[in-house]
């Protein structure tokens, strides 16, 4: 119990440690806050070994109470939480010692480790929460350090765009999220995930369970919201690792495994083909790419999009069994890959001589000069690629019998697409690196490269380590273990001999093809079918018309219609003014000017003269006098 | 404590009185002066926050007779000065005590006209507190419209190069708003009656008893038990509709927003933060406290149109948000868009929405006044705010970009700050609508999330453009010194990004003041309106 919190909070410690760190001492940082996510690693492995297989328990938390309704941030314990926990914490831990060195010189310790930190925390918020909605605050949190840390060099413009990209291609799946979270709450009044799990089917269950794959489609990168993670790639390297090979991006798949029973047939339906498709289009991008960390990121969605596919088809435990075995070997490629960049800019460095790292087309021959490196690619690379005696061909063993399960023609399409897309898999993993490490024909010049210090490389060694068999289970050739303990799902033997056949065409192939360097460039698959030129005219273009739409309508119809009623008002009172003046004023100067008028008539008697005066008494006298007769 | 809140009021009043009598020339004494009474007010609202009682509602109510006045016929004339807060009322009154604390930290470099500027601003003060406080109608508006005044000078004292334009169309517009208000409180004053006169005919404008259908007199213009209809609709109805445009343009409500976005780039940075934060709120305050109690059934009627203009405000304002060039400007529409929210979780008349606009209120108080300050550091050391000529400030003013960055994240909605649980309420609460009380229809509520969409895209594109990159500034500020954040700027910023925190991450103390008025508010509606929608 308590170390599940210390797991939970120490690097949330960590975090805060390394933001509150004054300059001057930040290399503190990079003493502690390996050491405490060592701790946070060490205590996630005593939780996991003393509460596995136990039966699922809930840890209670209130955190929001209203006069009709709660909300608790409930933590949830069983295998998947555990395991998944441990997975992050251990990642974690050897990506933080594996950028003491790869960060080393970096001008920014604090807001990289801090960050890094931070990320860890929220990532086992989503693990261990039961409730929805804490879960997605979670979700949104992992997202923040993912757009922080993929922005961490802010005088790349490239680096600011794709962290925008990175953070609204989420949004778009989180808002879909969001609507399932409505409905979810419209409906069952809950957000609990143990509640709703268990509960009966509901109205609008598949529109809920849609919505709520919208928030893994952007998180997980899958088809149509991919395009962000392969502009990702612009974040430092261990970044790439962490987040956006071995956790964040799978805290998508992980999310479907936590709710699995809230969708329904036509949901899953739904789920399998998106993660075919996806698994198909990143293999194809993945063999077109010459950047090693695109490569790798295409490599990453495509494997995503394996597991959503068989999760999809209702192989739960295959698709966790393939979550748990990609973690490890792909934190290993990409910390390999960055082993690689690292030592060639150093070279770079030292030499003075400027090339693009991380373009496959500068490479070659490197297995000299890095012989670690070389050998803990290769291992986590054949991993990747599903041979014998690594735990990736484990994990696609298992994905197979899930799918074989049952038969259909549906499961057997998807089964051949699973096919083709580990037959890709190979073939761009061979050739990244035979490009990278053999071919001594295109050595990069002279340069002196060295192999990176110990800080890198033991991390990437554990991480290599751990992408053999016995992670899994003992038996190479069979995936029952710890994690598969149900041996209903017995995988058949020619399944087995099937798949070692199959690598082993690929392996050949791809020997045929690529033992020649060829760089065939084909710029439609390797950007990703155009499909961000899409986006750009589709989507960003139309929304930008539409604000400057607005913006019009604000200043040229709402304000000219207040505007044209100040006129109007204003006319109006000039025409009032007018009327005053001229009509009212007028009459008013009339009547005035008419008795004007008369009294100047009656004036004009009043001469002064005496004689007209005495003309008119005798005028008067006259009239009277007649009057009176 | 018996009369704390009048002491509230009166504490900026005096205080601006005492500014008058302070010689011009004594700049710093009009600062320490403001900032004093502000200081007082805030232990004012700590002596407040612990008698509170947070199980009955309407509470510290002082009520004296204010005017009364024999008609003969027409019964009596009778306004009292009735005060009192609820569990809404309270933290906006909280609310408005801290952003004048910040707006009076940073206004402390104001240059002209400093007397002035003070005793308007404690002015200002004290007529929010009392417009948030008042429970009499007649009073309220009297409140509501003598803000104007100090606002009025403010812009177009303070402000910016076209200061007297938006100052007018401010001014104007609210006008405007105050004219249909007025109209209403006539109509309302005449209809009812107060049940304590003792058998006579009392004209009052006490809201509570305007809010209970029994005190209406028969045949009156807005007696609900006798539907007088001009035209298509009842006078009650029309009376909603005159009341909430009112209130809506205050709010603002797309399409009565335009004097926002005019007001906020030509207003000084101070007066901003005071209209985003708090002026903005008595809209919403006024649609809450007077609109629906009073006119349940016409708010449950036009549920509706209300609803659908909260998510028209959202959209509309994002993308207007979106095209705007001038970084304040963008700011000014987010607020469109944010109160939008409050509109949409009002028009669900669900408890979770309610909560949600209230909380929503209390949020984007504090981010937006957030945003106007970080708004102003920039305008104060460039004099220039084209988000265009800006770029890779990140690597220049460390500290700002992170404030920056909170203040942008927590407001487009980021969990763990305040404005995530508001919005996310809001929209549970409008979802929910429809299968609990069937006003609004879930559409609005999907409609309503992709504004949340468009809120992260124009807050990131302006962080992109104007953090990321190499460091460049064009226009006329390319020589001048870009210093980070002093004290006193963070003085002001620290505070709120602590309190969006808390809020965010632990919702409950607040929602312990909202929850029982949002449970209240939504049994009152939604009881009344079944009532008077029963009556022929």
């Amino acid at each position: 119990m308590l170390c599940l919190f210390l797991t939970l909070f120490l690097p949330l410690l960590s975090s805060f440690f390394s933001f509150s760190t004054p300059d001057r001492y930040s290399w503190l940082i990079i003493l502690i806050a390996p050491f405490l996510l060592l701790l946070t690693a060490v205590f996630s492995l005593i939780v996991i070994f003393s509460c596995w297989n136990n039966t699922a328990g809930l840890i209670r938390i209130p955190w929001i109470s209203l006069s009709d309704a709660s909300i608790s941030a409930n933590i949830f314990l069983e295998n998947t939480t555990l395991l998944m926990a441990s997975v992050v914490s251990v990642v974690s831990f050897l990506v933080h010692l594996y950028s003491v060195g790869y960060m080393a010189g970096d001008g920014n310790p604090r807001k990289y480790f801090g960050m890094l930190g931070f990320f860890t925390f929220a990532m086992q918020g989503i693990v261990l929460a039961d409730n929805l909605l804490v879960l997605f605050i979670f979700w949104e949190l992992v997202g923040f350090s993912s757009y922080i840390l993929i922005g961490h060099w802010s005088e790349k413009t490239q680096a600011g765009k794709a962290a925008t990209k990175a953070f609204l291609f989420n949004r778009v799946g989180d808002a879909a999220f969001l609507i399932g979270l409505m409905v979810i709450w419209d409906t069952t009044g809950t957000f609990e995930i143990s509640t709703i799990n268990t509960s009966a089917t509901f109205e609008w269950q598949t529109f809920a369970g849609l919505c709520i794959f919208g928030g893994v489609i952007g998180k997980s990168a899958q088809f149509p919201l991919f395009t962000w993670l392969p502009d990702a790639m612009e974040g430092p390297t261990p970044v790439s690792a962490l987040i956006h090979a071995a956790t964040m991006v799978a805290a998508g798949v992980y999310l479907l495994i936590r709710v699995f029973p809230l969708f329904s047939e036509t949901a899953l339906m739904v789920i399998a083909v998106t993660g075919a498709v996806t698994a198909f289009a990143g293999a194809l991008a993945a063999l077109f790419q010459f950047d090693i960390k695109k490569v790798l990121a295409y490599s990453t969605i495509s494997q995503l999009g394996l597991m959503i596919l068989t999760i999809g088809m209702g192989g739960v435990y295959a698709g966790l069994l393939h979550l748990f075995a990609h973690a490890f070997f792909k934190a290993c490629l990409f910390l390999s890959a960055g082993s690689v960049i690292h030592s060639l800019h150093q070279a770079q460095r030292r030499d003075q001589h400027h090339f693009d790292v991380q373009d496959l087309r500068n490479m070659g021959g490197l297995r000299k000069n890095l012989p670690v490196t070389f050998l803990t690619f290769t291992i986590s690379g054949a991993s990747l690629a599903g041979i014998p005696f690594f735990s990736g061909f484990l994990s696609k063993e298992a994905m197979y019998t899930a799918l074989l399960k049952d038969n259909t023609t549906f499961s057997l399409a998807v089964f051949v697409v699973m096919a083709i897309v580990s037959f890709l898999t190979v073939l761009y993993t061979f050739r990244l690196i035979w490009f990278i490490f053999m071919d001594d024909s295109r050595k990069p010049s002279a340069l002196p490269v060295v192999e990176v210090p110990m800080i890198m490389r033991i991390p990437t060694a554990l991480l290599a380590a751990s992408s053999i068999w016995i992670i899994v289970s003992l038996n190479p050739f069979n995936f029952f273990g710890w994690i598969v303990t149900d041996r209903s799902n017995a995988p058949s033997i020619w399944l087995t001999i099937f798949s070692v056949m199959w690598v082993a065409v690929a392996l050949v192939m791809a020997y045929m093809r690529f033992r020649k360097p060829s760089f065939l460039p084909n710029e439609f698959i390797a950007d990703a079918f155009k499909i961000d030129v899409a986006y750009d005219f589709a989507i960003k273009r139309s929304s930008e018309k539409l604000a400057t739409t607005v913006e019009f309508s604000d200043q040229r119809i709402i304000d000219k219609a207040i505007h044209a009623s100040a006129y109007g008002h204003v006319i109006f009172a000039h025409v009032i003014g007018w009327f005053d003046k001229y009509i009212v004023d007028g009459l008013v100067h009339f009547v005035s000017s008419i008795i004007r008028w008369v009294g100047g008539i009656a004036r004009s008697y009043q001469n002064g003269k005496i004689q007209d005066y005495i003309l008119y008494a005798i005028l008067a006298l006259i009239i009277f006098i007649i009057w009176a007769l | 404590m018996q009369n704390i809140l009048s002491f509230l009021i009166l504490v900026p009043l005096l205080g601006s009185l005492a500014a008058l009598l302070i010689p011009s020339k004594k700049v710093s004494a009009f600062r320490w002066l403001a900032l004093g009474a502000v200081c007082v007010q805030l232990v004012l609202f700590v002596l407040l926050l612990r008698n509170y009682q947070p199980e009955i509602g309407l509470q510290f109510i002082e009520q004296r007779l204010w005017i009364s006045l024999d008609l003969g016929s027409w019964g009596v004339l009778k306004a009292d000065y009735l005060l009192g807060v609820d569990g809404m009322s309270l933290p906006l009154v909280g609310l408005s005590i801290f952003i004048m604390l910040i707006a009076c930290i940073s206004s402390w470099h104001t240059l002209s006209n400093v007397k002035g500027y003070f005793s308007l601003l404690l002015l200002l003060n004290a007529s929010i507190i009392g417009t948030f406080t008042a429970v009499d109608f007649l009073l309220f508006y009297l409140f509501f419209e003598f803000m104007l005044l100090p606002m009025f000078f403010l812009i177009g004292i303070w402000g910016g190069a076209r200061r007297e334009y938006a100052s007018i169309k401010f001014f104007l517009y609210t006008l405007l708003g105050s004219i249909l208000i007025l109209i209403v409180l006539i109509g309302l004053y005449l209809s009812v009656n107060d049940p304590s006169g003792a058998g006579g005919l009392v004209h009052t404008f006490n809201m509570i008893h305007m809010a209970n259908p029994a005190n209406y007199i028969s045949n009156t213009i807005l007696d609900p038990n006798n539907m007088i209809t001009i035209g298509p609709l009842s006078a009650r109805a029309w009376a909603f509709l005159f009341l909430f445009f009112g209130f809506a343009i205050k709010l603002p409500m797309v399409p009565l927003h335009t004097w926002l976005p005019d007001a906020h780039v030509d207003a000084s940075t101070p007066v901003s933060i005071i209209l985003a934060a708090l002026l903005l709120k008595i809209g919403a305050y006024g649609l809450l406290r007077i609109v629906y109690p009073i006119f349940p059934e016409a708010a449950v009627q036009f549920s509706t149109m209300v609803a659908v203009f909260g998510v028209v405000s959202i959209l509309y304002g994002a993308l207007a948000a979106m095209a705007s060039k001038d970084l304040k400007r963008m700011i000014a529409y987010s607020s469109v868009s944010h109160m939008g929210f409050v509109l949409l979780g009002l028009a669900s008349v669900t408890t979770e929405g309610v909560t949600g606009a209230v909380y929503q209120m209390l949020s984007h108080g504090i981010l937006s006044g957030m945003l106007f300050i970080l708004a102003g550091v920039l305008y104060d050391r460039t004099a220039d705010r084209s988000i265009r000529n800006y770029s890779g400030l990140a690597s220049k003013m460390p500290l700002y970009f992170v404030t920056v960055l909170i203040a942008f994240f927590a407001s487009l909605g980021l969990p763990a700050f305040s404005g995530f649980i508001a919005e996310v309420m809001v929209l549970l609460g409008a979802f929910k609508s429809n299968a609990h009380n069937g006003l609004i229809h879930e559409s609005l509520a999907v409609l309503a999330t992709i504004g949340l969409i468009f809120g992260a895209a124009y807050f990131l594109w302006a962080i992109q453009r104007m953090f990321f990159g190499p460091f460049d500034v064009k226009g006329v500020a390319k020589k001048l010194e870009l210093p980070d954040l002093d004290n006193r700027e963070l003085l002001m910023l620290i505070p709120p990004c602590i309190i969006t925190f808390i809020f965010g991450v632990y919702p409950q103390p607040l929602l312990d003041f909202i929850n029982p008025f949002a449970s209240d508010f939504v049994n009152h509606v939604i009881t009344q309106a079944k009532i008077l929608s029963a009556h022929p």
